[in-house]
């Protein structure tokens, strides 16, 4: 029994929330929280706040933007309520992932400039091109659909880049801007980005952004001369929850570890590191002898870091822009570091939204040789057709934490295990009530 | 012209009259896609530059000057108000980011509006907190209509222009209604938002021949139990063979002014109108209405209507579009907005 503790859930995972303050032996707080009819959030806390140390378990899943807004309305409820502190409890953090440079239809970011034949005309100065009559009317659509794809391969590569955008190599990384970090971070997963949906239109993926017919079908198409790009929200999320009133969060496996300079409160970043690795162990037979895969470079340390602490070996599947070989198409551009041959094959990943990256992956090793693979995330979104996608690839097991609600994928999907990590966050926030560390929560 | 370098966003809520307000300014509406990820997420893409340029444009002859104001519009369409109002936060955070230099909210129908006070213990100030998350994401200045409570300007830090929509209701009343007979009741005579009807008899007495319609008025005294539920009413005031209108700022579920206007019908009303700026009409909303003795129920569009119109056969639609593109662009100007309190640009 903790004392002068509240623990208020919102309705994005009641189970957590049950779980937790079992673990805490606290009951939840009493509270209302629902919709009017005209769609606004309806918050009640019937439990008196004041003076206490209030933890709101939120996660980032299904329905994000109502979750966020009831989110933010509970915090600030709770300060109007003269809490002493209130702690936001994110297992999975909304808008972590941000939008991606744009990719090419197999899925790797465009870093190769196409020659196209506009080249001369197109700059990537601030200023645009001076509009004249013999020029087309969008720079962007000149070329028809391709065109467009092309500009923004090279839009995308003169945002990593800075000002080089030759190729690959050259070029200053700004290394200083939000922008930046986050598609240096990020890069290389936005194909699983997922499929986009929009409420009046036929719905999208992201990949759409490599197959602008899709989405400029008499939407939307830039100004002339000017790269489209899209908004970041990342800062904004963090700004919003600051402003709400929170005063401490709490989280776990951020996308981006940056994302923590976002805030200029208290985050504290747990890490699911150590129940994946405890599945490797008591789960997996012959553990010694499977190799640990990072799906893409991103990822890649996290996975290393596994790896090193169970002292097996490690592979990593490499992005490569230029298909290799054109007969070859669904895995021209993934290629294996490392060797997995007749071995069971372990892949890594933090984040799985459409599991697109991780059953193309898995095919990949399959076809390399591997005996079994198995998928161990943090976070299971598991969007649009992600449970199917699954179903129907060459993964043998999917293992994920419930830091979003598991029941319904469960039901879906008998390949996927789930792990609890209530107990993580139970102690997380026991320690963070009684000042104590938290970093101690990670040793060995 | 001054109005080419007037930037209008919008979002997914209301695009209707996002095109119409861009059509009355004479301009095209900015280049900005939004949708969601399958996750949820809200995406948004901003297609052309919002950066506040120095005179480099005119000196090299380009079309257009750099855009001073970005301006944001979006309504919240009901059931979907928190998406909306992340798509709209989403956006401003885009153009502060994209070094727009000022960013105006434009917002008809502003959200969360009657959770603006601490009624209850530990009650969330919606209003409050909404306020708040506008301006951290950066935005400058707020056009909206008709607020809930006009104390909502108090929550901000920045400019709040609160339009209203009276004077576009008092030309809806000369146009089409026995101006003579009409009296003005009230269907909420308690609380913040008395201001409304009020202002009408007031601006009717104060404001010069155009207004002065010289209405009658009445109230009707209520006792509200619950949200969205109403007890007990009182009509003060005669409506005896008039033509009743109920004026109020929002209409929800209907169940006050339907109630209102029975009562109204209950002492000898001839007949018996609604004059709603907002009309959320949400849940049963249509229906309640069909079945209701209200002749007809004027909304403007300052919220989507979607395909209420061919459900209820009795609403009627003002648009408001002109008010707030004439409320735009004397904002770009840097004209003053009061005339608008009082006036409605013709169409």
């Amino acid at each position: 029994m903790v004392r002068n503790i509240v623990i208020l859930g919102g309705n994005s995972h009641p189970q957590l929330l049950k779980i937790v303050s079992d673990a805490l032996a606290v009951p939840p707080c009493d509270r209302v929280l629902g919709k009017f009819s005209c769609g606004e959030s309806r918050c009640e806390i019937k439990d008196s706040v004041r003076g206490k140390d209030v933890y709101i378990i939120q996660s980032g899943g299904g329905k994000v933007n109502d979750h966020f807004m009831d989110l933010c309305i509970m915090i600030s409820a709770c300060k109007t309520g003269s809490a002493k502190r209130v702690t936001v409890v994110l297992p999975l953090f909304p808008y972590s992932r941000q939008p991606d440079v744009p990719y090419n239809k197999a899925g790797a970011p465009l870093s190769k400039a196409p020659t196209d034949v506009n080249r001369k005309d197109f700059t990537f100065e601030s200023l645009p091109a001076t509009p004249s009559p013999a020029q087309p009317q969008s720079q962007g659509l000149s070329n028809g659909l391709d065109g467009l794809h092309k500009k923004l391969g090279k839009a995308s590569l003169d945002q990593q880049n800075g000002t080089s955008y030759t190729n690959g190599i050259a070029g200053p990384r700004r290394s200083d801007t939000v922008d930046s970090l986050q598609s240096m971070n990020g890069r290389d997963r936005g194909s699983s980005q997922g499929s986009v949906t929009h409420s009046a239109t036929p719905s999208f993926t992201t990949h759409d952004y490599a197959n602008p017919g899709h989405i400029s079908n008499n939407m939307f198409q830039a100004k002339p001369g000017y790269k489209q790009w899209v908004a970041q929200a990342g800062t904004l999320v963090a700004d919003l929850i600051t402003c709400a009133g929170a005063d401490h969060v709490i989280t776990m496996d951020l996308h981006d570890p940056q994302y923590q300079g976002f805030f200029d409160i208290p985050v504290d970043n747990l890490y699911g590191k150590s129940i994946l690795k405890k599945y490797i162990q008591n789960k997996i037979l012959d553990f010694s002898n499977a190799v640990v895969v990072s799906p893409d470079a991103g990822g890649a340390k996290r996975a290393t870091a596994i790896a090193d602490d169970l002292k097996i070996n490690f592979a990593l599947i490499h992005k490569e822009r230029r298909p290799t070989r054109i007969t070859d198409r669904q895995n021209a551009t993934m290629m294996l570091v490392g060797d997995v041959a007749g071995k069971v094959a372990i892949l890594v990943d933090d984040l799985a939204d459409t599991s697109n990256t991780i059953t193309r992956a898995a095919k990949l090793l399959k076809k390399e040789g591997a005996t079994h693979v198995y998928a161990l995330l943090t976070h299971g979104i598991f969007s649009g057709d992600a449970i199917d996608r699954i179903n129907a690839s060459a993964l043998d097991k999917v293992v994920v934490t419930n830091s979003v609600p598991q029941d319904e994928h469960c039901r879906r999907c008998p390949k996927l295990e789930v792990l609890e990590v209530g107990g993580i966050f139970a102690e997380a926030i026991r320690r963070v009530h009684h000042g104590e560390s938290i970093s101690t929560l990670f040793w060995d | 012209m001054a109005t080419n370098s007037i930037k209008l966003l919008t979002g997914n809520s209301h695009p209707q009259l996002a095109k119409q307000v861009a059509a009355r300014l004479g301009i095209e509406l900015a280049k900005t896609m939004s949708l969601n990820y399958s996750n949820q997420e809200t995406s948004v893409t901003v297609g052309e530059s919002v950066r506040d340029e120095d005179g480099k444009w005119e000196a090299e002859g380009t079309a257009a000057d750099g855009p001073k104001t970005v301006f944001i519009l979006q309504s919240t369409a009901p059931g979907d108000i928190n998406d909306g109002l992340m798509e709209l936060l989403i956006m401003i955070n885009a153009c502060k980011t994209a070094s727009a230099r000022r960013i105006t909210a434009v917002i008809p129908n502003f959200p969360y509006a009657r959770q603006d006070k601490k009624d209850k213990s530990r009650a969330p100030i919606s209003a409050k907190l909404i306020a708040n998350m506008l301006q951290t994401a950066g935005c400058n200045h707020i056009i909206t209509m008709d607020l809930h409570a006009s104390q909502i300007q108090g929550f901000f830090n920045v400019p709040v222009d609160n339009l209203y929509a009276e004077p576009s209701t008092l030309r809806w009343i000369r146009e089409n209604l026995e101006v003579k007979d009409c009296v003005v009741v009230s269907p909420d005579a308690g609380g913040a938002k008395r201001y409304f009807p009020l202002s009408i008899t007031i601006s009717t007495s104060s404001f010069g021949f155009r207004n002065r319609l010289d209405l009658g008025f009445a109230l009707i005294h209520k006792e509200r139990a619950r949200p969205n539920e109403v007890s007990r009413m009182v009509l003060v005031g005669d409506v005896e063979d008039k033509i009743a209108i109920l004026v109020d700022d929002m209409a929800d579920t209907c169940g006050t002014l339907v109630k209102a206007a029975e009562t109204v019908m209950a002492h000898k009303a001839r007949q018996v109108v609604a004059i709603v700026t907002h009309g959320i009409l949400s849940g049963n909303a249509i229906e309640t209405l069909n079945r209701s003795v209200l002749k007809n129920v004027v909304v403007t569009n300052t919220v989507p209507l979607g395909d209420k119109g061919e459900r209820c056969d009795r609403l009627r639609v003002m648009d408001i579009s002109p008010t707030l593109a004439e409320a735009i662009r004397r904002t770009h100007n840097g004209e003053s907005v009061s005339f608008l309190f009082t006036h409605a640009p013709s169409d």
